[in-house]
């Protein structure tokens, strides 16, 4: 790995300094000089926390509200999502490659641009997650109410946040108790809800371009112009967040050099071709405006519209299973993120603990858990994923540049196995989309965006202003 | 390839893994047991997917290293502790795999409860070739006061005494004294673990994964759980597990895997 990186230094407001250790990494396993952490996790494992993650918001919540806003052209939203994502998950597997740690981008940005900068990405992505899983959850509450109707239970939509709060209270604690095979499960569910996809999505499209059934529903392209075509993807950008959470376990996987960039690259990939083919399909069977009335579970509509019932019920389930797969991953990557940002001493070391009896972040998993109630009792969907794509939006943008800072001045350390093609353009392009798409946002997302931006920092200049992490590997 | 005599001469390396942090230890047979071996102990921690390996060895690693520094002393000597190393992971087996290939290791341990050994039963199973099996005995009871019974289940009787035989005439120049044992058409766990009642250790070959062994766990594990003493599992190495594929349409060696493989004992 080069010559001995630069050791972090300073402390935070309780003595306690970052724990950096020198380490090398194997395909097999990363050797700190007192012992060994076995890489477990493939190619496959990586993808389902990449596609688990991503899948639940893009098919099942938000097709309703983007045809609503961009009319068919929502479709051409979802593709410039997919390319800002690519356009970021491209740098991003270039650093996870040189960085395969724990902690994801909060890692690499307070690697490449220093504290400050490391501090209120990691903080920011904290809440960012939370906001995020916040949003599933009031998602599976929706599809949990519908799954009820369709087999003959009407309890109405008063239900859909009391469900959200009880699975999300339920997730918190299966995860802090512990469930072994949770990753399989995972996997598992991946593989299920992909299979679903493909048959049903592959029905419409032969039905939406007329070979079988009757013709498709002959609309405009784009009815309200080019406009909300980029807000809406403003919008519906959360239903890319997925990607970076598999830097998050980049410290488990195995073979980081070839896995880390085939499962961020190839989960964008294979979501967004998804996405694009669900909107098509829907804007095939219904009008935008009916779409848009039909809401968070559209979807289910446009199930009975081509398969009956069947289809209505395939959807309902794919949903369920789609959104609970996205909230439990995204709790999973909160606790890590925590973790990574309080084994720097930005956050008491006891925010990491791990208890005795599951072996379990119990600390961490809380301080996900919590907060994510709160916000899932507000219902606020949009809200929750304008929130939750801003302040990813912000480490992404922030990625490409440490990206661009790293390679300007390379240190010793830094010795990627995937190097991004299309330097220097690929990394500007990426920050200028990531930022810009913020800009597109509704300025109440804008404002909650800043508002826990500037307190991260503030958080930093009360907690832990001498630490320094620049370049210490 | 190494030869037979090769390996009678290098010293023979075994793995002892142990759940560090749950006060696994080792019983003093066991130690005594591996005195004339060339022992690794290999501390691990097992973590759900939730909790990453690094976050555990924080709060963890000094406690587990201090643990795993005093085992590898009863290893060796408090001069000379044998070689450790401690790993967090997500998976047991895998850990145990690669820890394995990397030290070279002929054999692993599965820990029990045993005081002195001084029978050894010989079980002639799995993927691992006679051969093999046999070379390691020899250097584990060479010049010991250690009784050593060869077990095998088979529905052939005459390849499997003949296996025997020859198995038993390879280790008798080491051992004290040697004994076979042959159940025929006997279910081959439940024989192995009868046969194991008298006895105070038992060495085994390793085998290939396969549908029962994920449904009720790796033989040699469920043989330990039976058994309740330690349990000794020569690894197949590369080599080995190839000639010995090759081999097998026509010898001995192939009716005791396939002896094996047609109990599904599941009494776990």
């Amino acid at each position: 790995m080069g010559d001995p990186p630069v050791s972090a230094e300073g402390t935070n407001i309780d003595g306690e300094t970052p724990a950096v250790e020198p380490t090398s990494v194997t395909d097999e396993a990363t050797i700190t000089d007192d012992a060994e952490l076995e890489r477990t996790l493939g190619l496959s494992g990586g993808l389902a926390i990449g596609i688990g993650t991503m899948i639940g918001a893009g098919i099942f919540i938000f097709p309703g509200l983007a045809a609503g806003q961009a009319g068919p052209a929502a479709a051409a939203s979802f593709a410039l999502g997919a390319v800002v994502a690519l356009l970021v998950a491209l740098p991003a597997s270039e650093l996870a490659t040189a960085m395969p740690k724990s902690g994801g981008g909060y890692y690499f940005i307070s690697r490449g641009l220093g504290t400050l900068a490391g501090a209120v990405v990691g903080l920011s992505l904290w809440f960012g997650l939370v906001f995020a899983t916040a949003f599933y959850l009031v998602g599976f509450g929706y599809y949990a109410v519908d799954t009820l109707a369709e087999v003959g239970i009407a309890v109405g939509e008063g239900f859909v946040i009391p469900i959200a709060l009880l699975f999300g209270a339920g997730f918190t604690v299966l995860n802090v108790t512990g469930t072994e095979n949770a990753a399989k499960l995972q996997n598992g569910i991946v593989a299920l809800l992909l299979s679903i996809l493909v048959a049903f999505l592959g029905y419409g499209s032969l039905d939406a371009v007329g070979v079988i059934g009757a013709s498709a529903t002959p609309e405009q392209f784009a009815p309200f112009g080019a406009f909300p075509v980029v807000t809406t993807a403003a919008l519906v950008f959360t239903s890319y967040l997925g990607f970076a959470q598999v830097a998050t376990v980049a410290g488990e996987m195995k073979d980081p050099g070839r896995n880390l960039p085939l499962a961020m690259v190839g989960s964008v990939l294979i979501v967004g071709l998804l996405y694009v083919v669900t909107i098509f399909v829907a804007t095939s069977a219904f009008e935008s405006q009916t779409l848009a009335g039909f809401g968070e579970t559209a979807m289910v509509e446009v199930g009975r519209h081509y398969l009956g019932a069947a289809g209505a019920f395939a959807i309902v389930f794919g949903g369920l299973l789609a959104t609970m797969s996205s909230a439990n991953a995204s709790i999973l990557s909160t606790s890590r993120a925590i973790y990574a940002v309080s084994k720097d001493a930005l956050l008491p070391r006891r925010a990491s603990r791990i208890n005795l009896r599951y072996g379990t972040p119990h600390v961490a998993l809380g301080l996900a858990g919590g907060p994510i109630l709160v916000l899932t009792a507000t219902g606020r969907v949009e809200l929750l994923a304008e929130v939750a794509s801003f302040l990813h939006l912000i480490m992404y943008g922030l990625i490409c540049v440490a990206l661009v800072a790293l390679r300007r001045d390379e240190p010793d350390w830094y010795d990627p196995d995937f190097r991004v093609p299309g330097y220097p353009i690929v990394p500007a392009l990426g920050a200028i989309a990531s930022f810009g798409l913020i800009a597109f946002m509704q300025p109440a997302s804008q404002i909650v965006g800043i508002g826990i931006m500037l307190a991260t920092a503030g958080w930093y200049a009360y907690y832990a202003q001498d630490v320094t992490l620049k370049g210490a590997l | 390839m190494t030869t037979q005599d090769d390996r009678n001469t290098t010293m023979t390396r075994v793995l002892v893994p142990l759940a560090i942090l749950e006060g696994e230890s080792v019983s003093a047979g066991l130690t005594t047991l591996l005195e004339p071996m060339n022992v690794t102990v290999l501390g691990y921690h097992v973590l759900p997917e939730q909790t990453p390996p690094d976050q555990a060895r924080l709060q963890y690693g000094d406690r587990a290293t201090d643990a795993l520094a005093d085992i590898a002393t009863e290893f060796g000597s408090a001069d000379v502790p044998a070689e450790y190393r401690l790993v967090f992971t997500h998976n047991r087996k895998r850990t145990i795999d690669r820890v394995a290939t990397e030290t070279a290791a002929d054999a692993y341990a599965i820990r029990g409860a045993t005081g002195p050994v001084e029978r050894l039963l010989v079980a002639l199973t799995g993927d691992v070739a006679v051969d093999r099996i046999c070379a390691f005995v020899s250097a584990l009871v060479a010049g010991r006061e250690i009784d050593v019974t060869l077990f095998l289940a088979t529905d052939h009787e005459p390849t499997g005494r003949e296996l025997l035989d020859r198995a038993a005439a390879a280790i008798s120049d080491h051992a004290v004294a040697v004994r076979t044992e042959l159940a025929v058409d006997e279910p081959p766990f439940d024989a192995l673990l009868d046969a194991a009642i008298d006895h105070d250790a038992i060495v085994m070959g390793e085998r290939a994964p396969s549908l029962r062994s994920i449904v009720f766990g790796d033989d040699a594990e469920r043989v330990a759980a039976g058994s309740v003493g330690p349990v000794l599992v020569v690894r197949t190495d590369a080599e080995d597990a190839k000639s010995t594929a090759d081999r097998s349409a026509q010898t001995a060696a192939a009716d005791v895997e396939s002896a094996g493989d047609r109990d599904a004992p599941d009494d776990q």
